[in-house]
């Protein structure tokens, strides 16, 4: 018990195999991109991969602080529904921001341009743009951005090679970074669980994936995913709202100039601001988002099992538990009962979710969650299986739903009585939702990481086709 | 107020407490001196329960790190990583703490500046390398030129370039063979444009093949095992490469394919089952802790069962010999006992040793009751069944007690070989073994020196018609071996014509009675005959150990010793059959000069 702690003098760098070279972690994701330096424990920028873009200048901006009601404007993001990136020229202008601007990556540059001197971000809105647009143009100058610093970036299971090189032509090309490693979440996220040989399930924001990860590898066979995340589940709240009586209406925060308190159940009594520009729906779509979310973090929850929600009885039972309120921001609120465990329980059983209105809306069998799973289980080998379902790691944010890893545990075990299952999530809110980066965090600041990296060199020597080799 | 006082006024006997406190007291006052003044004065208003009080500090208390060193420097510095393998082309940098005692470095813990002086310097001397390099493990793939390739791996199922692809990805992933499965997507190149357009019939170019697991391991397994055997005789390797060249080529695909079918359906089991299997298995273990619960407590109970017989007969204790048997016996019990008890495994059956066996014959009724009242006496027995063999057959009892302490303690570890690596190591079984080292050849000089010089003779000239030395020039342990067969063979040939020999005299002796009774009958004439040759037959005697000089032959030498016994035999015709073997033993002199001089003639 009476250990005396380490002597100063004793590094724990070395003793935990850390090795510090000041890496730079960077994981794009659908709903968020979140970068940082390896080695902390959390990513100090996490900005929205939506970006503003102003029609008339024809031009982007930046950052949550730049995302608010204005003329011209419209919300997009660089990445698509699969998690890969789509618009390339803009991918590199905001990993530009969130790396240079917003990380403050140091900068070989001379002290006049170099991050110290940057003016801090202003508190009022309306200057946030300039700064945002004075960045931008600074960036455009840099001769090499990140010439001091390694990038980790992390890709789906399911990347294609053309992304891939495109990554790194980006890194050597643009920000003339001396190393540069591409890493999939899913390893990453068996990293940040400190195992190597686990079954990683990601329910993210686009994306709900399933990925075997043997020995710090993924196996490819096993890749499976499905629409069932975050943005699938806010459809199904759409749906739900659709469907109660009387409907729900979402009226984003911003259009609320003021609001009355009123009885459960009543109509609302807000008065709501009126724009002298027109708002777009990606705009409207984007903040209504933001008000889905809310109700997802506050009132939806996961059937706990044993058994599913429709199974006989259940639904009754859940008919009696308390219920929660949910106050939209224009006053009106409710009391949710039984739906919202209905909400979530399509994740599980296809039969069980809201009819959709569109096609992508609507899932089958093997999308959902114990569908992927067993997919993914049945497309590797056998002897791997039951050490995989020791190993379950459970990461991504929409998995943080209430419940959601006791009704897991309930559906692996019905699906494998005879093996032991095990799920690993992480209890702190930030370590689910930062999954991969934390465990390229970890990776990026392990001393015998420092061999794979892929060097300037190598780039030079074999071209962007070397990520393909090197980075399996 | 003291707890004294409050037990006056509480009326309470404070005889318990009265005890323990003059000490108490004791201390306090001895602290006592230390003050003067009115600081006394004040410490006595207190009487027996002295006030706390502390001494004023006038100073502040002292700087905790005033006698340290001076602040640790840390500096930015530039490293390789040669596990790398890119000649340090990748330079990186990371904070370590200063050794040498150079420019103090000023705010080392912010950043930005820091990084850019330092950056500059760090790259101008030989960056070191990381001290994780050493963590850079790889396995060892077999490689085969293209030479060996054609002349042992081939395979009608394999080609050559997805051998290659094969052997590369286990490279690559360490040969973690979930990985090389899951990656192996082998594209055969086809030979030449042709291949595009080519027709069913004629196509050469195999379609890439769904390889399952087993089938990788086989192929890696065969072209590992082959290409080991190629470098390293399977008889040169040493213990761990000969195991793994077993085990590669072992290998069974069809085994591991079942087994991974057996696995499958372990895992598809329904709810039922597995409940079932899983209460089956916990009542195996039960049964397990059961019986080993009870065996335990057998064993417990032959322990105590084992003492020197109290029924038998008190008379032979009487004597001070019979009371040193007694003591002597008991000691050994004792020992046995004590053994026992450090080896619980092994005394499950007391009567199993030798030594034991003086106490048990004592009282075999008893012994035989107890193992009959137990109903498992089977397993007793097969345990000094399982014993016996370990030690090997015993001449005395003190050297079976010795050995069976040996191999009672050594068994168990020493494992056993089998024919191949006995052959491989050159391990052989003695049944006993005289002490020291001694030459392979003495054994061989033994074996003439316990033969008469005569059969020696013999046996050498045998040896020699064969053309074989009587020293052997090279006596290893497989041509000591086969020598010895020689050997034996040859003694038993001798042995055998000697018999032979005096069988024939025998005849020849029993003709001539014959042929004696034949004229005692009348035929006087012959008998007259008979006595010319007798003179003749010793001249022929004499002659032919002329003659024998003549012959080198041993064969013929025996011959001749023949004649000659023919010739004594005739010599004497009227001895009786009991001279028959004195006139052997002659003859048989006669034979031994003779080739003792054949034997000189031979050394000329």
């Amino acid at each position: 018990m009476a250990q005396p702690p380490l002597s100063s003098s004793v590094q724990p760098t070395d003793v935990y195999g850390g090795d510090e070279v000041s890496a730079i972690v960077l994981d794009p994701g659908y709903i968020h991109t979140r970068a940082g330096f390896a080695g902390e424990e959390m990513p100090k920028q996490v900005l929205p991969s939506f970006y503003g873009h102003i029609t008339s200048s024809q031009r982007d901006v930046f950052g949550d602080q730049a995302i608010y009601p204005r003329a011209d404007f419209e919300i997009r993001n660089y990445m698509n529904r699969d998690s890969a990136v789509e618009d390339w020229d803009t991918a590199t202008k905001i990993w530009e921001y969130a790396l240079i601007d917003r990380l403050g990556v140091p900068r070989p540059t001379p002290a006049s341009k170099n991050g110290l001197n940057n003016k801090p971000k202003p508190a009022a809105d309306g200057d946030v743009e300039m700064a945002d647009e004075a960045d931008l143009d600074e960036t455009e100058n840099y001769e090499k951005p990140m010439q001091e610093n390694p990038l980790l970036m992390t890709e789906p299971a399911w990347n294609s090679p053309k992304a891939r090189e495109k990554a790194i032509e980006i890194c050597m090309e643009n920000w003339a970074c001396p190393a540069f490693w591409l890493s999939k979440t899913p390893v990453l996220a068996a990293y940040a669980a400190g195992k190597a040989t686990v079954l990683v399930l990601d329910v993210g924001g686009a994306n709900t994936s399933v990925t075997a990860v043997f020995d710090g590898m993924v196996l490819k066979r096993s890749v499976q995913r499905s629409p069932v995340g975050g943005v699938w589940l806010s459809s199904q709240l759409r749906s739900l709202f659709e469907t109660s009586e009387p409907k729900v209406e979402v009226v984003p925060r911003f259009m609320v100039e003021s609001k009355k308190p009123v009885e459960a159940g009543q109509p609302a009594e807000a008065r709501l601001k009126t724009f002298d520009f027109q708002i777009s729906p990606s705009f409207r779509a984007f903040e209504e988002e933001g008000v889905l979310k809310e109700f997802k973090e506050s009132v939806v929850e996961v059937w706990k099992g044993p058994g599913r929600y429709l199974a006989q009885g259940n639904e009754d039972y859940a008919k009696n538990l308390p219920g929660r309120v949910f106050e939209m921001p224009d006053g009106s609120n409710q009391m949710w009962r039984e739906q919202r465990f209905k909400v979530a329980e399509g994740m599980w059983d296809e039969n069980a979710a809201f009819p959709s209105a569109t096609e992508e809306g609507k899932i089958t069998k093997a999308q959902t969650v114990p569908g992927l799973i067993k997919a993914a289980l049945d497309a590797i080998d056998v002897d791997v299986r039951p050490a995989l379902l020791a190993n379950v790691v459970v990461t991504g944010s929409t998995s943080l739903l209430p419940g959601f890893n006791d009704r897991l545990h309930h559906e692996l075990t019905a699906m494998f009585p005879s093996v032991k299952v095990k799920i690993h999530a992480a209890g702190l809110t930030s370590e689910r939702r930062f999954g991969a980066w934390i465990g390229g965090s970890i990776l990026g600041s392990l001393g015998t990481f420092h061999q794979m990296w892929i060097s300037r060199k190598e780039y030079e020597e074999n071209g962007a086709g070397i990520v393909e080799k090197r980075c399996k | 107020m003291t707890s004294r006082d409050v037990h006056d006024v509480l009326n309470l006997p404070s005889d318990h407490s009265g005890a323990p406190r003059p000490s108490k007291k004791q201390k306090t006052s001895a602290s006592r001196p230390n003050l003067k003044g009115l600081a006394r004065e004040v410490q006595n208003l207190g009487g027996d329960n002295p006030i706390a009080i502390v001494p004023e500090v006038n100073f502040f208390k002292k700087r905790r790190f005033a006698s340290r060193k001076p602040v640790a420097k840390w500096e930015l510095k530039a490293f390789t990583n040669s596990a790398r393998g890119d000649d340090g082309a990748l330079v990186l940098r990371h904070w370590k703490k200063k050794t040498d005692v150079g420019a103090p470095v000023e705010g080392g813990q912010d950043g930005e500046g820091q990084q850019q002086g330092e950056g500059t310097s760090g790259t101008e001397d030989k960056p070191e390398d990381s001290a994780f390099a050493k963590f850079n493990v790889q396995v060892v793939v077999p490689h085969y030129t293209e030479d060996q390739y054609h002349s042992n791996l081939q395979n009608n199922d394999w080609t050559k370039e997805e051998t290659d692809y094969l052997l590369s990805l286990a490279k690559d992933f360490d040969l973690r063979w979930t990985l090389i499965w899951d990656r192996y997507d082998f594209q055969p190149t086809p030979p030449g444009g042709d291949a595009a357009n080519g027709d069913t019939s004629t196509a050469v170019v195999p379609a890439p093949k769904q390889r399952s697991m087993e089938d990788l391991k086989a192929r890696y397994y065969e072209v590992a095992a082959k290409m080991m055997a190629v470098q390293k005789p399977a008889q040169y390797m040493t213990r761990p490469e000969f195991e793994l060249y077993e085990m590669m080529q072992n290998f069974d695909s069809e085994q591991e394919r079942k087994r991974k079918q057996f696995a499958l359906n372990t895992m598809s089991r329904s709810k039922d089952e597995a409940r079932e299997e899983e209460s089956l298995l916990l009542e195996v273990k039960r049964i397990l802790a059961r019986t080993e619960r009870f065996n335990e407590e057998r064993r417990e109970l032959y322990n105590r069962l084992d003492y020197p017989a109290t029924d038998s007969d008190i008379n032979s204790f009487k004597t001070s010999a019979g009371l040193q048997n007694l003591l002597q016996t008991l000691m050994t019990t004792d020992k046995n006992k004590k053994r026992k008890s450090i080896m619980p495994g092994e005394g499950v059956s007391p009567s199993s040793g030798v030594p034991n066996s003086a106490v048990s014959e004592t009282n075999p009724a008893n012994r035989r009751e107890s193992i009959a009242a137990s109903a498992t006496s089977n397993h007793a027995r097969r345990d000094s069944e399982a014993r016996t063999p370990a030690t090997p057959a015993d001449p005395t009892p003190t050297s079976a007690a010795a050995n069976k302490k040996k191999g009672g303690a050594q068994q168990p570890e020493r494992r056993k070989l089998t024919q191949q690596e006995e052959q491989v190591y050159g391990v052989s079984y003695h049944d006993r073994l005289g002490s020291g080292p001694t030459f392979r050849y003495e054994k061989i000089n033994k074996l003439y020196s316990h033969k008469s010089g005569q059969q020696q003779l013999r046996i050498t000239n045998a040896l020699s018609e064969l053309d074989l030395p009587p020293r052997l020039v090279m006596p290893t342990a497989a041509v000591t071996a086969q020598f010895e067969v020689l050997w034996g063979a040859v003694t038993a040939l001798v042995d055998l014509r000697k018999i032979s020999d005096r069988l024939d005299g025998e005849i020849k002796i029993e003709e001539a009675k014959k042929a004696e009774r034949d004229r005692a009958k009348g035929i006087v004439p012959e008998a007259e005959k008979e006595k010319e040759k007798e003179g003749e037959g010793e001249k022929g005697g004499v002659g032919e150990k002329d003659g024998e000089e003549k012959k080198d032959g041993e064969e013929k030498g025996e011959g001749g010793e023949q004649g000659g016994q023919e010739g004594e035999e005739k010599k004497r015709p009227g001895s009786s059959g009991s001279l028959t073997a004195a006139g052997h033993k002659r003859s048989a002199s006669v034979l031994s000069a003779a080739s003792d001089k054949s034997a000189k003639r031979q050394k000329k």
